[in-house]
């Protein structure tokens, strides 16, 4: 390999050189840039900016509100979208609900509106502009029935317009909505002080690390002992990522992508880690697990290495439980049916494959009444990461030539 | 016409809703199929994105009852008044009359309800009752 891969974390940076991987501990005092350069300076003076490519998951993405007309379609489709596009925090608004919705008070990276399929139209009213005029945004972008795209354009300004997400035969049509917040995040990324200067480094567009992740499950098996539907759950330190086979999900999207992704917005183990707490402590299982794992709650409250593996052990239960059947909220995927589990992130470096297993093997038989537990495969080396900027970098050259 | 078509709740009569989808393409409609283990709120969410003039639900394991319930409710949060909502397959488990199963899914709010009614019987009192209603 000839290529200097890099991911910046919130918590840590990991870097892949024909040297191996090694990873580094953020040092929050200083800036992504400066801290980069001060603890891999050996290695990046080592390659061309044109060799060097980098993701990125900290500066936690950029922030989206989806105006849909209906849940099922619209909305899901949009959110779809923006997850496997590695957006992590998304908000929606349904289009009937309007007048009685929530406004954001922070400034939205990105709104996305979208409803209909191109044969209808009259779909959206006074309603969104007013709407709109009480929103701060920087991006606004609409991708939904062709006959709204000229009467909307008249009245927001800057509006972009793509092509609908909602086929005619009302299938989703991912293309140009991914495209566009795929380069937003990098349009994004110069723009943030902290990380800007990381294109001093490199040449290359920089992706979210989710996106990248994404990009390497259909090729996971020829890294893993891994069986398909598998899901990959990446505990990170702000957010909790999990990539999962469509073949887990009851519903009835068709889409081109054979993986979808979901964020836990605030189960991470560094900077989320009171809402991961909190949200231990109203799991009805909890504090079963915790005598399980023989320790009191009282360990919640610890800042030691040992409440950092229950934290994490807690963290892998929760996201278990919130994608099972014990949580309609979020998507419920088919947890009987799993062939393999891969945990990838912070987390590898952590725990060892006992401890995950234990924690698996309590979720399974105390939530699924089950005994077989599914797989399961720790990404110790960051080998996912790696393979999805191979890819991704493949990819780019195949489109040069 | 544009006809919203698939089958309702745990039921995955597949074959039947493949049939529905290629009689009502032999006969002009424009067909926007959600295929099985569709839920309500689905069909209704679908009917809105296309405005369609049509939701065609089918039903085979007799089990529409259940999840059809809450149809008049979001037939109204959702203004849906033109549009003709109409049922058909197998109704009910076990025996059942047409007398106390017809009324029951009009009560629901379904405008046609046809319960053990061959495919094309049904279609064409669709056909009619939309020239009616025109």
């Amino acid at each position: 390999m000839n290529e200097l891969l890099i991911d910046i974390g919130s918590t840590y940076f990991k870097v892949c050189s024909k040297e191996g991987i090694s990873q580094h501990f953020r040092d929050f005092k200083k800036n992504i840039y400066d801290d980069l350069n001060t603890k891999c300076a050996d290695i990046l003076s080592k390659y061309a900016k044109e060799d060097t490519y980098i993701c990125s998951s900290a500066n936690g993405g950029l922030s989206t509100l989806i105006i849909g007309v209906t849940n099922s379609f619209s909305l899901k489709y949009a959110k779809n979208i923006a997850y496997n596009s590695g957006i992590n925090i998304i908000d929606t608004v349904l289009y009937g609900k309007i007048q009685e919705s929530k406004i954001p008070s922070e400034t939205l990276d990105v709104v996305i509106i979208v409803g209909g399929i191109d044969s209808v139209g009259g779909f959206f009213d006074e309603k969104l502009f007013a709407y709109l005029k009480k929103l701060t945004y920087s991006n606004i972008v609409y991708v939904g029935s062709s006959k709204d795209a000229h009467y909307l354009s008249e009245n927001i300004a800057n509006l972009k317009i793509l092509s609908n997400i909602i086929t005619d035969k009302l299938k989703l049509n991912e293309g140009e909505l991914k495209e566009y917040l795929t380069n937003l995040y990098q349009e994004d990324i110069v723009g943030k002080e902290d990380i800007k200067h990381l294109y001093d480094i490199t040449s290359n567009q920089i992706y979210s690390t989710p996106y990248i992740v994404n990009r390497s499950l259909p090729f996971i098996d020829a890294e893993f002992d891994v069986v398909n539907p598998f899901i990959v759950v990446d505990i990170g330190g702000a957010t909790t990522d999990i990539h999962y086979s469509r073949d887990l999900v009851r519903d009835n999207m068709l889409t081109e992508s054979e993986y979808d992704r979901l964020v836990f917005k605030k189960l991470g183990v560094y900077k989320s880690r009171e809402t991961l707490i909190h949200a231990a402590k109203n799991n009805e299982f909890v504090y079963e697990l915790l005598a399980y794992l023989n320790v009191t709650e009282n360990i919640l409250d610890e800042q030691s290495e040992k409440a950092l593996r229950i934290l994490m052990q807690l963290s892998i239960f929760l996201v278990l439980c919130k994608v099972s059947r014990l949580n309609s909220v979020y998507v419920t995927l088919k947890l009987e049916q799993l062939k393999s589990i891969v945990l990838t992130g912070g987390i590898t470096k952590v725990l060892t494959h006992e401890e995950c297993e234990s924690i698996i093997s309590f979720f399974y038989r105390k939530i699924m009444n089950l005994h077989h537990i599914p797989t399961i495969v720790l990404d110790s080396n960051y080998d996912i990461w790696t393979l999805g900027m191979v890819q991704q970098h493949h990819q780019r050259s195949e489109t040069c030539r | 016409m544009k006809v919203v078509t698939g089958v309702v709740g745990n039921d995955i009569h597949v074959v039947a809703n493949r049939l529905i989808d290629i009689s009502l393409q032999a006969r002009g409609c424009e067909v926007f199929n959600l295929g099985v283990n569709t839920s309500l709120e689905e069909f209704i969410d679908a009917v809105v994105e296309t405005d369609a003039d049509i939701l065609l639900i089918s039903s085979l394991n007799g089990e529409a009852e259940g999840w059809c319930r809450d149809l008049q409710f979001l037939r109204a949060e959702y203004q849906l008044r033109d549009v003709v909502f109409v049922i058909g397959g197998n109704l009910a488990v076990g025996e059942a009359k047409d007398s106390d199963i017809v009324p029951k899914y009009k009560s629901y709010g379904f405008d046609l309800v046809f319960h053990q009614v061959d495919l094309n019987t049904g279609l064409d009192a669709l056909e009619q009752y939309m020239k009616d209603r025109s």
